[in-house]
């Protein structure tokens, strides 16, 4: 896509002009519009939630999905860098989960690019992330009667792996934006004039395009590193740990993240990452791949300034001489993006955990 | 007989770990043993530990070994190192029947002591791990044991100067590999003997010294030489055949009761490769089966050494007793527990054992012999751990962020 595009604005940009070339090339972008409806099986849905929130489904049963995908944070990371397994930190902030089932791409790096259930299995068996033994996952599930029940009710018999990693995808698939003013057609007159730059002069519209308001594509804006990765050798070691598993050059002297290399390992991707998603913005700060920019405000003035430093920076990327009102009308059409926050029962398992497995009772007598 | 099947395979797997040295001595004991009817090979002194040509002992290694040895960020949440399960004060084993386990999980088995394990060709209680090298891995890898990874546990060692100075002096390499902490930690663990000044009383009256044992303990010496037949098994210098028997275990009730345990038990029957009837099935711990797939295997564990004992309770693979005077009972008793519980294979328990007849008086005399296979406690201060420091400094990110 990012080819086509580019490919046509040349063309176009020959033969209308370049006054015409940004409004046209936005008209060959997929518009942004409502998300589609996803049918969803509330049994295993309800199931997936309960694993979401299960901090058993770690190695050492001490945290959960959610402690880095926390719900009051779009199901984002909270921190700049996510929490990562305990013993280590991490190198990236946790992406925001609404919509996920949307996408067609996962990761920053966009190094899953199947479905959520090959998503879900990275995840929990990482070293750095929930380093989980999925077989004493699966031990640990059949032990507790709530899990036996829900995982029959739900029609897939008895607990195992397998199911756990179709259950999660389902749950994940509730987590779907609703109610933006964007979507309901009553944006603010600021949030429609934003709108207008979004998609003209500000040329966010060239990658964030679609029902995502991203072209699923890697590109490389500049955003400088976080040096708390290096710095705090709790993060530096999951960072270590991840490029010389996925098998990066050098990976001991690496002083920046590789993003979109680690699929390719051709230089011109080096530190491309994988458009964000733009729905849910009020709640997922902090905002790029490594949490460098604080505010909506910061990230608006990043762009402005054309992106940052980057020998292999887009050439989308050009200031863009937005004064301070197309500023606020732009942030405004960015907040006009962001629904009800997916909170109560509905999306959160609020109900206790069991503090300790139980006996199967008369154990020596029933089949295991 | 499946001690004459399993011999060669035994013996050519561990040649080709090239622990030549322990191998000679292995191979010995077991062409007596194997011999129909010849008599076991006598209790003899423990001799020096064999050191392997392909990890030889250095100071500097055995002391980067020991650093190694008590550093809980060798596992998988930086919890959990060797030091945890194999603790100083409880015999470099653990207290309980079953060993503790990575945070979350419990142990199906009971910690093995790691003083004189240089001295063995195979380690864990089925003898999974050809050396010392690889126990060390697997049980730093294992999920209810270490549940550490390659990848993470390396990088580790890469943000810890003091450990890349330490792997650079040792092993010549720039980084810290996962592979040479293995072989450090069992450079350590190899100087961890019952010799030198932990030498075990029995050695001493072995090597000679007859004024070491008294009246009981050499009447309980006569027993386990001949009445009570323990000599059959715990026989030679390593006082172990090194082979696997049924002696009959009784399963440990544990897993009728605790959840926790019952989650590791299936756990095990899936890790270990079970077929599906085994793992809706198995009621206990099948043992060198696991290894060998031969139904006869069911419930058989190698034969564990004596030495150091007094400090190791509790016994056996399930840790079921905790005092000596009950695995004297359980002995005296052909292999039943003191509520008539046995082996769930009672079809491959071993002939050797059947009621003893030894009398009250007889079993003090041979758990007073027992107590001469155990010297001084052997102690050590835990070293420090050496901390974490940033690989780069602030100014080469800035420079190579300028770079970019």
């Amino acid at each position: 896509m990012v080819v086509r595009v580019t490919t046509g604005r040349a063309i176009l940009a020959a033969t209308l002009g370049l006054g015409l070339a940004a409004a046209v090339q936005a008209a060959d972008n997929p518009d942004i519009g409502p998300l589609p409806q996803l049918d969803i099986d509330k049994a295993k849905a309800e199931l997936g939630k309960r694993l979401f929130f299960d901090k058993r489904l770690s190695g050492d049963a001490a945290i959960s999905c959610a402690d880095c995908h926390v719900p009051a944070k779009g199901y984002a990371s909270e921190k700049a860098l996510s929490p990562g397994y305990p013993g280590n930190g991490h190198f990236r902030n946790a992406s925001s989960l609404v919509n996920v089932a949307h996408r067609k791409v996962w990761n920053w790096d966009g190094r899953i690019g199947t479905n959520l259930n090959d998503m879900t299995r990275e995840m929990l068996t990482e070293d750095y992330i929930m380093n989980m033994d999925m077989r004493v996952m699966q031990e640990r599930v059949k032990q507790d009667p709530v899990y036996v029940k829900m995982f029959k009710d739900a029609g897939y018999g008895e607990p195992s792996n397998g199911s756990v990693r179709k259950a999660i995808p389902e749950y994940l698939k509730t987590l779907t934006s609703k109610g933006s003013a964007f979507d309901a057609g009553k944006m603010s007159d600021s949030a429609k004039k934003g709108k207008d730059i979004f998609e003209g002069k500000a040329g966010c519209f060239q990658c964030h395009n679609g029902p995502l308001l991203s072209d699923g594509q890697p590109h490389n804006t500049g955003v400088p590193e976080n040096f708390d990765v290096f710095m705090d050798p709790m993060n530096h070691q999951a960072f270590i740990a991840f490029t010389m598993f996925q098998g990066i050059p050098n990976y001991m002297n690496l002083k920046r993240d590789p993003g979109y290399y680690n699929i390719t390992l051709m230089n011109e991707d080096m530190g491309k990452f994988i458009t964000p998603s733009l729905r849910e913005l009020k709640y997922s700060s902090p905002y790029m791949h490594n949490g460098m920019i604080a505010t909506l405000a910061d990230v608006v003035e990043f762009y402005n300034n054309g992106g940052g430093k980057d020998s292999n920076k887009s050439d989308k990327l050009k200031p863009l001489g937005l004064n301070d009102q197309e500023k606020k009308d732009l942030i405004a059409f960015l907040e006009a993006l962001s629904g009800d926050e997916l909170s109560g029962s509905e999306y959160v398992w609020d109900q206790p955990f069991p503090a300790k497995y139980e006996a199967i009772e008369n154990w020596t007598q029933v089949r295991n | 007989m499946s001690v004459n099947k399993i011999t060669p395979t035994l013996v050519a797997a561990a040649v080709a770990t090239v622990l030549a040295a322990g191998i000679a001595q292995a191979a010995n004991d077991k062409s007596a043993a194997g011999t129909a009817k010849a008599a076991p090979p006598a209790l003899a002194p423990l001799g020096e530990a064999p050191i392997p040509p392909d990890n030889k002992t250095t100071p500097e290694k055995v002391e980067l070994g020991k650093m190694l040895f008590f550093d809980p960020r060798v596992g998988g949440d930086a919890s959990t190192g060797c030091s945890t399960c194999h603790e100083p004060d409880q015999g470099w084993a653990w207290a309980e029947d079953f060993s503790r386990g990575y945070p979350g999980t419990v142990h199906w088995r009971n910690s093995q002591s790691i003083i004189n394990s240089a001295y063995f060709p195979r380690q864990f209680w089925a003898g999974s791990a050809s050396s010392n090298e690889k126990q060390a891995k697997a049980a730093a890898k294992g999920g209810v044991a270490g549940n550490g990874e390659d990848d993470i546990m390396e990088a580790r060692m890469a943000v810890i100067p003091e450990y890349r100075k330490r792997f650079k002096d040792v092993f010549g390499t720039e980084w810290p590999l996962i592979d040479d902490v293995w072989l450090a930690i069992s450079a350590f663990e190899r100087t961890m003997n019952t010799t030198g000044e932990y030498e075990v009383p029995l050695d001493k009256y072995l090597k000679g010294d007859k004024s070491v044992l008294d009246e009981q303990q050499v009447r309980g010496m006569e027993l386990f030489n001949g009445k009570a037949g323990c000599i059959n098994c715990h026989n030679g210098s390593l006082t172990t055949d090194l082979d696997y028997h049924n002696i009959g275990i009784p399963p440990n009730k544990r897993w009728e009761e605790d959840g926790l345990a019952q989650v590791t038990f299936r756990f095990e029957q899936y890790a270990k490769g079970q077929t599906e009837e085994g793992y809706r099935s198995a009621k206990s711990d099948w043992g060198f089966y696991y290894r060998s797939k031969n139904k006869w295997d069911r419930g058989k564990f190698r034969t564990a050494p004596l030495r150091y004992i007094e400090y190791t309770a509790p016994y056996m693979h399930n840790g079921v007793f905790y005092t000596l005077e009950e695995v004297v009972d359980f002995y005296n008793a052909g292999g039943f527990d003191e509520e008539g519980r046995t082996t769930l294979f009672p079809e491959n328990k071993s002939k050797l054992i059947k009621p003893l007849g030894l009398s009250d008086e007889e079993k003090e005399d041979l758990v007073a012999f027992l107590g001469t296979f155990s010297g001084p406690e052997i102690t050590m201060e835990k070293p420090k751990q050496p901390p974490y420091a940033p690989l780069f400094t602030k100014a080469e990110l800035e420079a190579a962020q300028e770079a970019k």
